[in-house]
């Protein structure tokens, strides 16, 4: 027996839900990003696995591209956490609930 | 075997995801991330992709985990404290709506494992790098390109986002992740004993912190 292509569609899902659950409980903004990474990487085991059992290879392009949205999203998302610890001294959402002030 | 890998894995991923959620200290969070990565790129080999895998250890837990714990250990990050939650008038439509997802996911999965999709037994070059690079280069070439300007944009962003413009007393503690340049870099006048910096990015920014008139063209030394 091997594994399946319904045990990578449900850990995919197991691991997508914990991040879901993480961005909304999290309130630091640093472990919000994470969880997001975290999402990302379960739909990236999605894609990896339909690739692989199809032998089509456009799903793992597919995770290229995500791959590279999610550096990009790094980059500028680091970028705009610096900026508000500046403003704001603290990286809890809460404090950061109001965009102008 | 292969099936005591895929579980060895998957729970490994699982157990450190549900770590990633559950600590408080955003360092040991990007560290259980880590853990998920390195696993997910172990499925990635037994998936038969391991240009995948390679990229994934060398982008997502190199670089880009890097980046993170930088940006944690450059900020200083405290321990989350906990606070009162408002919404839990919320908690049964949550309860709902997570047993509806649930049976949503299992329903897909029921449906695909009908669906009879059987692994590969034989050797399949879909995973290789020629593959991968064949299919990047001619068919997929479009999405590439603009994958470039993607990460062009996001250099761009990154930079005018976290850049930084005051002028600094001598001696004074500068904020870490600011650009400091001697002040005479910009302004001949001053003597080159000067110790006084600026904290800045690009010369039109320096004019303007230093009062300077707006034709005064820094780039050019006499």
């Amino acid at each position: 027996m091997v594994p399946q292509l319904s045990w990578y569609l449900a850990l995919s899902a197991v691991l997508f839900t914990i991040g879901v659950v993480g961005v909304i409980i999290k309130r630091n903004i640093i472990a919000m990003f994470m969880c997001i990474e975290l999402m990302l990487n379960a739909v990236n085991l999605t894609f990896v696995a339909f690739s692989s059992f199809f032998q089509d290879v456009t799903g793992q392009l597919f995770v290229f591209i995500v791959m590279t949205v999610a550096a990009a999203e790094a980059a500028v998302g680091l970028g705009i956490i610096i900026a508000i610890f500046r403003n704001r001294e603290s990286l809890d959402v809460d404090d950061a609930s109001i965009l102008k002030f | 075997m292969l099936v005591l890998l895929f579980i060895l894995f998957a729970g490994l991923a699982i157990g450190c995801a549900i770590a990633l959620v559950a600590q408080r200290n955003p360092l040991y969070s990007a560290i259980s991330l880590i853990g998920v990565f390195i696993s997910l790129a172990c499925l990635y080999v037994m998936l038969a992709a391991p240009f995948i895998a390679a990229v994934q250890v060398i982008v997502y837990a190199g670089a880009i985990m890097v980046l993170v714990v930088f940006v944690i250990m450059l900020l200083n990050v405290e321990q989350e404290e906990r606070r009162r939650s408002r919404l839990g008038f919320l908690v049964p439509a949550a309860v709902v709506l997570a047993a509806v997802l649930v049976a949503e996911a299992a329903f897909i999965i029921w449906f695909v494992d009908k669906s009879h999709a059987t692994p590969t037994q034989n050797i399949s070059d879909t995973g290789l790098t020629s593959s991968i690079g064949s299919a990047l280069f001619t068919k997929y070439l479009l999405p590439f390109e603009i994958t470039s300007i993607l990460l062009l944009m996001a250099i761009v962003g990154a930079m005018t986002l976290a850049r930084r413009i005051k002028e600094i007393p001598a001696g004074a503690a500068v904020v870490p992740g600011a650009q400091v340049l001697p002040l005479h870099m910009f302004d001949r006048s001053v003597p080159l004993s000067d110790t006084r910096g600026v904290e800045a990015y690009g010369t039109e920014e320096v004019a303007e912190v230093l009062d300077l008139p707006d034709d005064h063209d820094l780039t050019k030394r006499d």
